[in-house]
């Protein structure tokens, strides 16, 4: 472990005050560390290298540098984000999956495996479908039915428990999942063999599926609690190890950790429902994209993450970003979209991500025919792209930077020294000896590829959901984001960026911007002709006051809770619902009735006079936390920057070479102005700003970038 | 010249508006089935109608397009009809169109001062075109009339204006006309935006830069295309399957395939004539099946396009069950579509087994059933597909309970269901022992089972593979038989075959046990430790792993040293 970097926002060090919070990232490569001192409004950050195979080592070895300079008994809570559970689907680590087993309706044990019965790949003859968590021969039956309406079938028989309490004890299984077909109506059987097991096998995990994902459809319902109760040992333990190590540092053990929806829970809600952080760590550079929307008054951003191995993006409107109740971890994408049925299905509320293949280290290509390529492999960070001089021989989006003068032969502070010679070998051998491009035509051909990928990226999560790209702002962060986007926007048609300060830490600032959030639902499957708005009143407020008693549990004060009541209805003969957000209180059940019409006309263009079913009732149950300020100077006054250097810049064929001045991000001040074309260097990142483009840095540090008319 | 980095982003650029178009349709359709099955695809072609990019969702559509749009072109020029800059063609004519009459084209010109520059076309299975019955796919038509509104190339909008009179036409003759002009409207939408990302280009490129990178993507397709059928070696291979017929003789599918130096010949004459069923393949879908199949042994990322069809020859004879022409029934043409594949991977096998796999289900199991509730007196009708098993491959096991080859549609929730229809399900499980036996095994189907609760109903069967099992590769043994039955209120069982109807009361249960895959290789050779998992997991019974696999099982244990004995004993034994 080594101490890769310390800045503060304003580029001197302090001893921080009496009450700060931590937001620990954890990533493949790095684990980043935010600092936020609340009284003082100063920001901290930490890289180490992360410790994949414990990845707790790195978070305790980067405390124990924080504590040097820092009181135990300030640090207020640490919140957190983590790769473990998707690593662990994903069969990275060498985590061993624990040993678990299914209890389900008799007639139906296979519902697990058999899942939507699609196949995930179409043209692949050699295709395989996800290995079930649970094996065949641990998936039990009880002999009881409950029908669509409640009503009890085939009464449950507890001897019937019990034997498989003894069965599951001899094969030493280590969780437990209970998934019994219309629990979602009437739990009363699932309650029951809970109970059962819970009192005579102490010692395993038991989740049912009415406690973690109380909705119709069977196979996504056991799905959901299969991939918990996998997950529940993994995270308790790690969780304990945590907070133990935290305890012998010192530290209050007050351990948040962020959902795969952008909001923040405690670690024990987590391990009740820990497939609901699956996906923390994109999430947290989508929430810290959208506060600075809001924070900067933009409608519409797009978040662009760009990284070593690939590239995210994600739309966020009014401050919100879009949300799907449902993904498959452990999952393939293909271009940017999921390929259905490749993972495991997880039905929680999710932020809506485009991911394709498109990082520094993304591998260019020849194929066959002699076409160049970019992607979908990528070098990773071992060995990473040719110039590293770590034995990369393939061509990578980052040597073609390198070769076309975008970054500088040093980075990081000096750490890492990139070799010229070595990636312009790579391009030479890898691409001009099979096209017969020269090195520079090659190198830019590179960087427009994945310029196209990653477009057609922002293109899935804008013009695929209705939304024009050309009236979003891009927010570009992640170390490779500030040198891609002007040329990526305009293709996009794009004409303004925002490149926050430290964009390689700028998703660990997230983590301290995010609300508590607890998502509760009711599955109901009622026609809406048979319901009264009392009822439903009473049932939203009775889901409001779990909610609170939750959000109390956390030393939340009533005064900063929120709660948004949502509901999902379709018409009685179709598949999917729609989701609305409803009024509190509810006055009328009409007003389901009109906003359903009202959703369905927007998103189907059509509106019939049918019965309408209302399937669940849904609340957010949001404690607002105090966020970051982040620092701003007052009163700015244009003015030039200084460059601190120049090299040649290659950008394009009409520009071809320029001499390009070179700045020192850390000595641009709010009201700086910088003219393309330019570069801005930066601890982790280097932002590329071709001619046509301005840069002015805003009251927050922030580079503002626009396309000059 | 085009420099090569501008092609391959402007190929790129056609891909991914062939997708948008797709979102587009998607997004302003009205029907589930397009909504939410995306059974439609959208592709682009140049002014010879040659295809640039296609985006499809579901094999059925493959490459079905490229056909379709020459032969629509044609016959609009043998009728000296011109299109103007925002005519929009719709057209479902099975014999042009080349799948069934769900599925309607739509085609728009896209011009450039005065010529067109190239043509974008969305094709989308539509839920009802009239027809005998509900959803237009009857079991039972014998000719292409009793399918429903047959529509030739004609012009729905007319220089950007609906035409009313077709408009009304058209609804007229649909049981769901809210739905389906809805539908209409998105397929003309996706056109639109087709039309306009093609104008983006034409503004980046100019026109004749752009046909060159038309050319010159075809021209890097075929190459691609030539360079992975050259790496095969040469052959000349036949092969036969059958289609099971509910009376008279089974149906005929018969290829011959020649490959030679980088082109291949396939030829389906033999196959039989075309029968008085619904199970007529148009052409269009004998060439979505070859090319799914192509596609997956040439190499699965292969882009699909005119190039790709250069150095590939489908000949198949007008008026067989392979080329049907009018009046064939067309409407259940993906069970035939189903053994295309299977005949065609049959005879690869011969060359180069070790990359194809045994035969799958090789069907989609359709099963239709509607009724009267008693209570309400409201009329219910449910279809749905079951998947089976995939065959095993060199190296890897068959697939359990996976929809196969030319179909890969979701089933319905069981808890959706029992909500809505007076059904309650039974089982819906894995079927152990119908995977073929092999060194690696067929995949198994699956049994879905369910009780009738009200009143009284009438079951529909189409299915496949009752008679005929589905066959095993390099001493695998064949999938087990697919049974569809019903198990009266007092015990009594009545099969339907592999096609038929039946009524069904109250307290009734029907039972479909799709079948399993092909296996691949001798059971003999199998890793006994797999033996021993499938056992434990209840796939295969003990008595199975001892005589079909030559495996001792002893207490959960494999006993090594008797199931060497045994397995040298059984080998000896075979070869005598």
């Amino acid at each position: 472990m080594k101490l890769i970097n310390r800045t503060t926002s304003h580029g001197h060090a302090e001893a921080f005050a009496a009450k700060v919070r931590i937001g620990i990232d954890v990533g493949g490569t790095f684990t980043d560390f935010i600092v936020f001192d609340v009284k003082t409004g100063e920001l901290q950050r930490l890289k180490i290298s992360s410790t994949p195979k414990n990845p707790s080592k790195a978070i305790l070895d980067g405390l124990r540098l924080i504590l040097r300079r820092l009181s135990p008994e300030s640090i207020e809570f640490i919140v957190h984000a983590s790769t473990i559970g998707s690593n662990l689907f994903l069969g990275q680590l060498g985590l061993r999956m624990p040993k678990t087993a299914l209890i389900t309706t008799k007639g139906f044990r296979d519902v697990l495996e058999i899942g939507r019965q699609r196949r995930p790949e179409l043209y692949n003859v050699f295709f395989m479908k996800p290995k079930p968590l649970v094996p065949r021969r641990l998936r039990l039956v009880l002999n009881e039915r409950i029908g669509p309406d409640g009503r009890v079938i085939v009464p449950l028989q507890e001897g019937e428990v019990h034997s498989i309490v003894k069965l599951l004890r001899s094969e030493k299984v280590e969780s437990i999942a209970i998934c019994l077909l219309h629990s979602y109506v009437n739990p009363v059987h699932e309650r029951k063999a809970a109970e059962i097991i819970r009192k005579s096998y102490p010692e395993a995990y038991v989740v049912a599926s009415h406690e973690v994902d109380p909705e119709y459809r069977e196979y996504e319902r056991t799905s959901t609690t299969v991939v918990n109760a996998v997950l529940m040992p993994i995270l308790t333990r790690y969780t304990l190890e945590l907070e133990e190590g935290m305890r012998r540092l010192g530290v209050k053990p007050r351990l948040l950790m962020m959902l795969s929806s952008g909001g923040v829970v405690s670690s024990r809600r987590v391990i009740k429902v820990p497939a609901a952080t699956i996906e923390s760590g994109p999430a947290a550079g989508v929430i810290a994209a959208a506060y600075l929307a809001k924070l900067k008054g933009f409608i519409r951003v797009l978040s662009f993450d760009m990284g070593g191995t690939t590239a995210k993006v994600c739309a966020i409107t009014h401050g919100r970003p879009i949300l799907t109740s449902e993904f498959e971890v452990g999952g393939r994408t293909h271009r940017g979209r999921l390929i259905r049925g490749s993972g495991y299905v997880v039905r929680y509320p999710h932020i809506d991500l485009a991911e394709v293949s498109a990082g520094g280290g993304t591998i260019a290509w020849v194929d066959e025919a002699g076409r160049l390529r970019v992607g979908p492999y990528s070098a990773g960070a071992d060995p990473g792209p040719a110039c590293y001089g770590r034995g990369g021989l393939e061509p990578t989006v980052t040597d073609a930077n390198l070769v076309l003068g975008r970054i500088s032969t040093v980075l990081a502070g000096g750490e890492i020294v990139l070799r010229p010679e070595l990636a312009m070998k790579a391009i030479r051998e890898g691409i001009c000896k099979e096209t017969g491009l020269d090195p520079i035509e090659a190198a830019y051909g590179i960087i427009k590829l994945a310029n196209t990928e990653m477009a057609r990226a922002m293109r899935i999560v804008t013009v695929e959901r209705g939304l024009d790209p050309r009236r979003f702002t891009i927010i570009a962060f992640g170390g490779a984001g500030p040198m891609h986007v002007c040329e990526l926007a305009e293709d996009l048609k794009v004409d303004s960026i925002i490149v926050p300060l430290a964009p390689g830490t700028f998703s660990a600032l997230g983590l301290l911007l995010a609300d508590y959030k607890y998502d509760l639902k009711l599955c109901l499957l009622k026609p809406l002709s048979k319901l009264d708005s009392e009822e439903v009143e009473s049932l939203f407020r009775s889901l409001e006051d779990e909610g609170r008693e939750a959000l109390l549990s956390e030393g939340i004060s009533e005064d900063r809770m929120v709660f948004i009541r949502y509901a999902d209805l379709r018409y009685h003969k179709q598949a999917y619902e729609l989701m609305i957000e409803v009024p509190s209180p509810l006055t009328s059940i009409d007003i389901l009735r009109h906003r359903f019409i009202e959703k369905h006309k927007e998103v189907y263009g059509y509106a019939v006079d049918e019965e309408i079913t209302l399937v669940n009732l849904r609340i957010s149950a949001i404690g607002v936390m105090e966020k970051p300020k982040l620092r701003s100077s007052p009163g700015i006054e244009r003015r030039p920057a200084e460059a601190k250097d120049y090299r040649e810049v290659y950008f394009g064929e009409i520009h071809d070479w320029l001499k390009t001045p070179v700045y020192e991000r850390n000595a641009l001040k709010p009201g700086h102005l910088v003219e393309g074309p330019a570069v801005i260097e930066e601890y982790d990142s280097t932002t590329v700003i071709p001619p046509d483009w301005q840069c002015v840095v805003d009251e927050y540090s922030n580079l503002l970038l626009r396309k000059s008319r | 010249m085009v420099d090569p980095i501008t092609v391959e982003v402007v190929r790129c650029c056609l891909e991914y508006t062939a997708e948008e178009m797709g979102i587009a349709l998607r997004n302003a359709a009205y029907s589930p089935n397009i909504k939410e099955r995306m059974d439609h695809s959208c592709a682009i072609f140049d002014a010879e109608g040659r295809l640039l990019a296609q985006a499809e969702h579901i094999p059925v559509h493959l490459g079905s397009m490229a056909w379709a749009i020459k032969k629509i072109l044609e016959h609009l020029r043998s009728r000296g009809a011109e299109l103007q800059p925002n005519d929009v063609i719709a057209v479902n004519d099975p014999f042009l169109a080349g799948t069934h009459l769900n599925d309607i084209i739509m085609i728009k010109p896209v011009f450039n001062e005065g010529n067109v520059v190239a043509y974008v076309a969305n094709r989308a299975h539509h839920v009802d075109v009239g027809g005998m019955v509900p959803g237009s796919i009857s079991a039972h038509a014998v000719e292409v009339h009793q399918e429903g509104l047959i529509i030739p190339p004609i012009k729905i909008v007319e220089d950007g204006v609906f035409k009313d009179d077709v408009l009304r036409m058209w609804l007229r003759n649909v049981r769901a006309p809210e739905v389906v002009v809805g539908d209409i409207r998105a397929q003309v939408a996706a056109c639109h935006v087709g039309e306009k990302r093609l104008r983006e280009l034409m503004e980046r490129y100019n026109v004749e830069q752009l046909l060159e990178i038309f050319n010159e993507i075809l021209r890097h397709s075929e190459k691609l295309t030539r360079l992975s059928i050259k790496k095969l070696p040469d052959f000349n291979v036949e092969a036969t399957d059958y289609l099971e017929a509910v009376e008279g003789e089974d149906v005929i599918i018969k290829v011959s395939m020649r490959k030679q130096e980088d082109e291949v010949f396939i030829d389906f004459t033999g196959s039989s004539p075309q029968v008085s069923a619904p199970l007529n393949a148009p052409m269009g879908i004998t060439i979505a099946a070859t090319s799914f199949v192509l596609k997956t042994i040439l190499d699965p990322d292969l882009v699909i396009n005119d190039g790709f069809y250069r150095p590939v020859h489908i000949i198949a004879p007008e008026g067989s069950v392979v080329n049907a022409k009018w009046p064939a029934a067309v409407g259940a043409s993906i069970e035939t579509a189903q053994r295309i594949v299977d005949v065609l991977y049959m005879a690869l096998s011969k060359v180069i087994p070790k990359r194809v796999p045994a035969a799958a289900c090789g069907s989609m199991n359709n099963i239709l059933i509607g009724g009267v509730d008693p209570e309400s007196g409201k009329a219910w009708v449910f279809y749905e597909t079951v998947a089976g098993g995939y065959g095993g491959r060199h190296g890897l096991d068959g697939v359990d309970a996976v929809h196969c080859n030319m179909t890969n549609t979701m089933n319905t929730p069981i808890e959706v269901i029992e909500g809505e229809l007076p059904l309650l399900f039974t089982r819906y499980e894995i079927r152990p022992g119908s995977g073929g036996a092999g060194k690696w095994r067929g995949g198994m189907g699956v049994i879905r089972s369910f009780r009738i609760l009200a009143g009284r109903a009438l079951v529909t069967i189409v299915g496949e593979r009752v008679k005929r099992r589905p066959w095993g590769l390099c001493g695998g043994l064949p999938g087990e038989a697919a049974k569809y039955y019903v198990v009266r209120k007092d015990g009594s069982i009545v099969h339907l075959g592999s096609k038929g109807s039946v009524v069904v009361h109250e307290g009734d249960e029907v039972v479909v046990e799709t079948a399993g895959g092909g296996g691949y290789g001798d059971p003999l050779e199998r890793n006994p430790e797999a033996v021993l998992q499938d056992y434990l997991n209840g796939l295969i019974a003990a008595e199975d792993a001892v005589n079909i696999y030559g495996v001792v099982i002893k207490e959960q244990r494999i006993d090594y040293e008797e199931t060497m004995k045994l397995r040298s004993k059984k080998r000896a034994l075979s070869k005598s």
